[in-house]
């Protein structure tokens, strides 16, 4: 009976499913238990899991995981769609830390565990969360998931959004107030709610605390409160590195759609940014080039023809001035990311869960010279320089799996005269993960965009013969994810990704599969294995 | 089980050989042989198939003879025939027997040992019957337990078996007497009536084909201690009374169970107390009609030739149905499984259907033993397609797929002679039989059963050969990877489709329409804006309409006439027979009439979305339906389709398929009906894809001008009497019309329970609910509500939930007087009651009742219920007593038929 429960678990447990925590940087200081990483293996099955658990709190029967590891068969190496996510609406619990729409909620993690989906992606505000102290709301929509099967991938936010409104906390709104140079600036001067700027990360203006202080704060609140759904319920934490949970500046307009198809602009023009850029611009020997940001960039909405700046020829961005700047915006931006991800590693670094945040997909204008979109963002990605390779170092010194959104996108049906190719991008962004040992995931750039062909892009994408996705998530839950028009579609996507190409002879895995969907309660499960 | 034996059938041997069939290539014969096919003089061949359970233990060979080429002279000029292939399929056509259940309930000795009883129960059909049966004890106060139970060890007759703890089984004997009136099958069953039992439940099982049978959907049940009928007895000594109890979970295959009493009841048996205990036994004789559904196995032999005079193949169907068989077919070309007509010519007896499929009648074998037919097919074509129809109503197909004939890949190389018979035979299973039986002495190479694992081609390569040249070796291997790609596709077809996914499909289906339903819910609470909305909803009051008038409602003054019944397609215009009546039904004072489902409800597989575009059904042409629907527009009567999505989209093998199908083009489909014929609105069953949230979508794509939804679930009984509190079932109905956010009404399934009992048990009080108002959905939410005492599902010749006979018009009396939208069925209209529901009609127009008129329950007793509808109207139904109070309001009789009468302000 052990046996075949054994079988059946390696059966059902998805390759890779879960980070080994030992890679790269840290492992030496959390491996110094060996516990953590007895505890990766994905928690495929109730039974499973409570073993896991089990072990990872004995040390003393390590021994008995390895040979169980060694019992199980070899697993299929083929490319697997790896993990398949949802995401939750970003206002599952809003303003006012009240579950939104709970009861479709339940319905719909019901609807999605039937169908198979591994998990939902939780987007936790900060400012909801930290406002009220209470997490007593997301602690029912993570128990909802729970108890319809699913497993967690928890985004946690530190960034402000406009619609559906999520507040950054109340303290650090009064801070901003007080002194609106700690949020980013634009050159015409206008204050940029969405987040901290990143000058001010290691500053105390928020009543003597540090933004990273407050961060780590808001981590290990967060931490103390889901102590018992880590590891089981809980299989990743992402950390919002910025803007949109993305890592970025918030370079699109301060208003209008997140269409955004500009170049954007450079976010630099606070107190503390500029103080910063001073004071670099003294120590490489340039003070001039410290006074203020580019004056010939365009406007948020023009075209990189505007002014100088990104010129395709000539542009100033080609210029020793051009790189001064570039080089110290985008570092800021790395720095920013490489501290947050290392606070987050000194919270989350020894629990079972994987550790990972996200990268835009900034596509327009990617068949350009300069790439302005991804340079006002924060990425020195030009034309004959790797932008992405320092990214993707920094995922890997944290053994931070990478999120990219805009899986669906293709180059064939991006807007003209953008000069957009998402597919190149995308590529290279991969490029630089492989080379650096970063793990990948997906999303869809939203759920509007998605129509047939965006399943099969994304399809294409996650079942690629090379891929090496860890998941995917799609976002988001909401009435025109469950519409008449989108629903079918998702459906159908989400079968075909579970049986890829239905195999003659992989029926028994399939309906194990099956069987296990329908309930996951372990004692069944041993049922069917000796039926 | 699908039992499918594969037979590849090489070459006729030359000469008066009776076998003939595959060899396995092994030599250079095999070469000679592929060229020079040889001729046989006659058409003089049989088919023999034999098949071979080889499950453990129950071999069985049958050999069955098929009539063959002897018997089709026009065969005979087919002078040049190879047989490429050949299969028999085996098939299972269902028959339906009538027949009946007894029990009898008597002293089992002479009058002295009175304690003595014996119940008999009988069965007067075919097969092996099993009673379920237990017992239920009588607790202290002599009231019953319902809970099932053992019956004590005296009880058991020999032969029972104990299943769990709480019943048992016991074999019913065959009889071996058996005159007309008398049980086939037969149990007694003995008990002192000093035993403390309270009843026996039982159910009937028939072993042979797994069928439950239960009474009206409940376990059988003989109480002994009527506890009930102490409170509500009128008046008569209803010592003993047999009734249907909550036996749950027994899933009954069939179950059709009219009981059709002739119950004897004998007054004088006094046995105990009756008002405290009321236990009393009396003789009992009882007779329920059921209805067994027997599989009759038949065969189809089809075998592939090819023809050197023509470029074809000839397939030739042969099979032992009896009656008309027409084989509803097409071809495949190239690997898909699309269907695609054959070419011209066309078999005799041939029509095409709807471009998609011909449908070619088979000719009578002359011994009248079943028919056959050959049909020519194209050699470019990769196979046929095929699912055979008995009539109107009975398809055949293979286990919900069509069949497939596979055509092209084997004519290519096949030509051999060889009299190993080799049967392939596959048992939703992996492995592969290949039985070769004893061989004629030419046939130098036998080989030994052996059995093939069909994914391994290897295996089959390992057959013995002779020693060869290595080019035959290769040619030998290419054509087994052949044979063995023919059988994999086979295999997997069968064990694929058939088998594993056969028994997970239903589980599969049910998990897709919990999905749906699950991410129905979702969009309609996510669509509403303001969280939390639902959640409040089960106050009442948030249920109330909205105030503005939502479409798909009409105008609130609307009465429905069902312009079908379960025998409208008999006629095959019945558009026009209904066209006919459209000035009477008008003149009566209907306002919508409800139309059958435009399409064909059972469609072959394959093209089920085109065919909703066809409108020619079997009620009439497209034409006659749009001149139906104009007359009914000209004579001022909103024509709404019957959009009976359910039984159009079940028939679709593809799960995905439908459903892809029902969301993406239903809109379109709806639009485009509501255009092309006219529909005002529509009728939709509760079915996948028509949950209350997805509905709304509908609603608002097609903007009917009056739309009701059909769902239906069972009330709540307890112990087989029905509760007086119905709101969780109107709940239900309720939650769907929220979920449509009262974009359609629904069907008042509710007020129709509640009548029945309330009318066939004289139990009137129950058409006031808790807070003196009508229990059923029109209580709640009347302008959405659809009431109806019968319909086409459950009334008419199907007669699945009957209105109880005789009191029709209380029913209607309550259904016309009241609020909610009243619909009266077609057969109602056209009988002896038409003057009478005409009658009520106009007294409910010219006092305007409409959908959200106010109902003031005067009186709900036992024999009688009364109310007063608006101020206008007073009815009271039922045998009772009542007269409206005379006040300041006159009263005058309005109308008046047996055990119901209406008032009206004078």
């Amino acid at each position: 009976m052990e046996a075949g429960l054994m079988v059946k678990q390696a059966a059902v447990a998805k390759p890779d499913a879960f980070p080994a925590r030992s890679l790269g940087f840290g492992s030496s200081v959390r491996g110094g238990s060996g516990i953590s990483r007895i505890g990766f293996e994905a928690p495929a099955s109730v039974a499973w899991r409570k073993r896991s658990i089990r072990v990872a709190r004995d040390g003393a029967i390590r021994s008995e995981v390895v040979v169980e590891e060694k019992a199980s068969p070899p697993r299929k190496d083929k490319a697997g769609p790896g993990r398949l996510y949802v995401g939750l609406p970003l206002d599952v619990v809003s303003d006012g830390n009240v579950v939104n729409h709970g009861k479709a909620i339940a319905a719909g993690l019901r609807a999605l565990a039937l169908l198979g989906v591994d998990g939902v992606e939780l987007p936790i505000s900060w400012g909801v969360a930290m406002d009220s102290g209470d997490w007593s709301s997301y602690l029912a929509v993570a128990a909802m998931a729970r108890d319809a099967g699913l497993h967690l991938r928890v985004s946690l936010h530190l960034h402000c959004h406009r619609r559906p409104r999520l507040p950054l906390p109340k303290s650090v709104d009064s801070a901003a107030a007080a002194d609106p140079d700690i949020l980013f600036t634009d050159r015409a001067g206008r204050r940029r709610a969405d987040c901290l700027s990143f000058a001010v990360d290691d500053l105390p203006v928020l009543d003597g605390r540090t933004p990273m202080e407050a961060y780590e704060e808001f981590f290990r609140s967060f931490r103390l409160a889901f102590a018992d759904f880590f590891g089981s319920v809980i299989t990743d934490v992402t950390i919002g590195l910025g803007p949109n949970g993305e890592l970025r500046y918030p370079s699109f307009p301060p208003t209008g759609s997140n269409r955004f198809t500009g170049v954007g602009e450079f976010q630099c023009y606070n107190k503390y940014m500029l103080a910063d850029l001073k004071r670099h611009a003294e120590e490489t020997g340039s003070p001039l080039w410290g006074l203020s940001g580019p004056h010939d960039a365009p406007g948020y909405n023009q075209s990189p023809d505007f002014g100088n700046f990104f010129k395709d020829h000539d542009g100033s961005w080609e210029t020793p001035y051009g790189q001064f700047f570039l080089s110290w915006y985008s570092g800021k931006l790395l720095s920013h990311g490489d501290r947050l991800l290392s606070v987050a590693s000194e919270v989350f670094g020894d629990l079972p869960v994987a550790l990972s945040a996200k990268v835009p997909l900034l596509h327009c204008w990617h068949d350009t010279r300069s790439r302005p979109s991804q340079l006002t963002a924060g990425f020195y990605n030009t034309d004959g320089r790797d932008g992405y390779g320092a990214v993707a170092k920094i995922f890997a010194k944290h053994s931070c799996t990478m999120i990219i959104p805009g899986m669906d996108l293709t180059d064939g049906e991006q807007p003209q005269g953008v000069r957009s190719c998402p597919q190149s991008l995308l590529s290279q962004i991969k490029g630089a993960c492989k080379r650096h040992g970063v793990k990948l995931a997906g999303e869809n750039s939203s759920l509007v965009r998605v129509s047939t062909a965006g399943f099969t892009k994304i399809k294409e994408n996650v079942l690629a013969e090379n891929s090496t996705l860890d998941s995917f998530t799609y976002h988001r839950m909401g009435a025109e994810f469950f519409s008449p028009d989108h629903w079918p579609l998702f459906t159908e996507f989400i079968r075909s990704m579970a049986q890829p190409e239905m195999e003659k002879d992989d029926i028994p895995s399939n309906l194990e599969r099956l069987s296990l969907s329908i309930n996951s309660v372990p004692g069944n499960d041993r049922e069917l294995q000796s039926a | 089980m699908l039992l499918v034996r594969w037979k590849p059938v090489l070459h006729c041997p030359p000469q008066g050989h009776r076998r003939r069939g595959f060899a396995w290539p092994r030599g250079p014969r095999r070469s000679l042989l592929l060229r020079r096919p040889i001729r046989s003089p006659a058409p003089a061949f049989l088919s023999i198939s034999s098949s071979k359970f080889s499950q453990a233990g129950r071999a069985r060979v049958r050999p069955v003879v098929r009539a063959g080429l002897a018997q089709t002279p026009s065969l005979a000029d087919v002078e040049n025939t190879e047989i490429l292939f050949s299969e028999t399929l085996s098939l299972k056509r269902s028959q339906t027997v009538e027949g009946k259940i007894t029990v009898r309930l008597d002293p089992a000795v002479a009058e002295e040992e009175v304690s003595k009883w014996r119940l008999t129960i009988g069965c007067n059909l075919e097969g092996k019957w099993t009673l379920h049966w237990g017992v239920s004890y009588c607790d202290d106060l002599g009231r019953q337990a319902f809970e099932w139970d053992q019956p004590p060890p005296e009880m058991r007759p020999p032969e029972s078996v104990l299943i769990k703890d709480y019943a048992i089984e016991t074999p019913l004997k065959r009889l071996s007497s058996q005159s007309e009136r008398q049980a086939l099958h037969e149990l007694q069953i003995e008990f002192d009536s000093n035993t403390p039992i309270a009843a026996i439940h039982f159910v009937l099982k028939e072993e042979e084909t797994g069928a439950w049978f239960q009474h009206k959907g409940r376990d059988f049940r003989i109480s002994f201690t009527d506890y009930f009928e102490v409170a509500n007895s009128v008046g008569g000594n209803q010592g003993f009374s047999i009734w249907p109890g909550g036996f749950d979970q027994i899933s009954s295959l069939l179950l059709k169970a009219e009981e059709s009493t002739s119950q004897k009841e004998d007054p004088d048996d006094e046995d105990g107390n009756v008002v405290k205990q009321n236990r009393c036994i009396a003789p009992i004789y009882k007779e329920f009609p059921i209805l067994k559904e027997e599989f009759v196995p038949n065969h189809m032999t089809v075998s592939v030739r090819s023809s050197d005079k023509t470029d074809k193949n000839i397939v030739q169907f042969d099979t032992d149905l009896p009656g008309d068989v027409v084989i509803h077919w097409g071809v495949c070309k190239d690997d898909g499984r699309k269907w695609v007509i054959p070419s011209t010519p066309h078999p005799p007896a041939t029509k095409i259907f709807r471009h998609k499929a011909l449908q070619t009648l088979l000719q009578p074998k002359p011994d009248g033993l079943g028919s056959w037919g050959l049909f020519l097919v194209d050699q470019g074509t990769s196979g046929v397609v095929f699912v055979l129809k008995l009539n109107e109503y009975t398809w055949l197909n293979n286990n919900g797929t069509d069949f497939f004939i596979p055509i092209g890949s084997v004519s290519s190389t096949t030509a051999e002679i060889g009299s190993d018979d080799i049967v392939h035979e596959q048992q939703a299973g992996t492995e592969i039989h290949d039985v070769r039986n004893s061989l004629p002495p030419n046939n130098s190479y036998p080989l030994q059963n052996k059995s093939l694992e069909a994914s391994d081609p290897k295996n089959i390569n390992s057959l013995p050969m002779k020693p060869q040249g290595t080019e035959e070796l290769i040619e030998a291997v290419a054509y087994t990877d052949e044979i063995i790609k023919e059988i994999r596709h086979l295999v997997t077809d069968i064990s694929l489709e058939k088998g594993k996914r056969a028994k997970s499909k239903e589980a599969q289906e049910n998990i897709l329409q919990e999905i749906e339903k699950l991410a129905a819910e979702a969009y309609s609470i996510f669509r509403i804006s303001i969280p939390g909305f639902v959640e409040s909803a089960s106050d009442t009051e948030l249920l109330k309409p909205a105030v503005k008038l939502s479409s798909g409602t009409g105008s609130g003054y609307e009465i429905l006439c069902q312009g079908f019944n379960w025998e409208s397609h008999k006629s095959g215009r019945w558009y026009s027979e209904l066209r006919d009546k459209a000035k009477e039904l008008s003149s009566l004072g209907f306002t919508v009439i409800w139309l059958p489902p435009p399409t064909e409800s059972v469609s072959p597989e394959g093209y089920m979305p085109k065919d909703l575009y066809n409108l020619n059904s079997r009620y009439g042409s497209l034409e006659e339906l749009k001149d139906l629907v104009n007359s009914f527009h000209e004579a001022g009567i909103k024509g709404r389709g019957n959009k009976s999505s359910g039984d159009n989209f079940h028939a679709a093998p593809n799960i995905d398929h439908s459903q892809d199908f029902v969301r993406r083009d239903l809109k379109e489909w709806l639009c485009w009906l509501r255009k092309e014929v006219g529909y005002d609105g529509w009728r939709l069953d509760f079915v996948r894809g028509f949950w209350g949230g997805y509905v709304k979508d509908y609603m608002e794509a097609t903007e009917p001008y009056f739309a009701v939804g059909e769902y239906w679930d069972s009330l709540s009984y307890t112990y087989g009497d029905m509760d007086h509190n119905q709101d969780a079932h109107r709940q239900r109905i309720v939650d769907w019309i929220n979920a449509t956010n009262g974009t359609a009404g629904a069907f008042d399934v509710t007020t129709k329970g509640i009548l029945h009992s309330a009318l066939e048990k004289c139990e009137y009080w129950r058409l006031s609910d808790q807070n003196g108002k009508p229990p059923g959905v029109v209580g709640w939410w009347a302008s959405r509500a659809v009431t109806f005492i019968e319909n086409h599902d459950t009334g008419s010749t199907q007669g699945h939930w009957r209105f109880p006979s005789g009191k029709e018009m209380q029913g209607y009396a309550y259904i016309l007087t009241h609020p909610g939208t009243p619909a009266v069925f077609y057969d109602h209209i056209f009988s002896h009651y038409q003057q009478e529901i005409s009658r009520l009609i106009s007294v409910r127009n010219e006092n305007k009742i409409h959908c959200r008129s106010t109902v003031k329950i005067t009186k709900a007793e036992r024999d009688v219920y009364a109310a007063e509808i608006d101020g206008k109207l007073a009815v009271k139904i039922g045998p009772g007593h009542y007269e409206p109070p005379d006040g300041p309001t006159k009263w005058v009789v309005a109308a008046e038929g047996r055990d119901y009468k209406v008032w009206e302000t004078s």
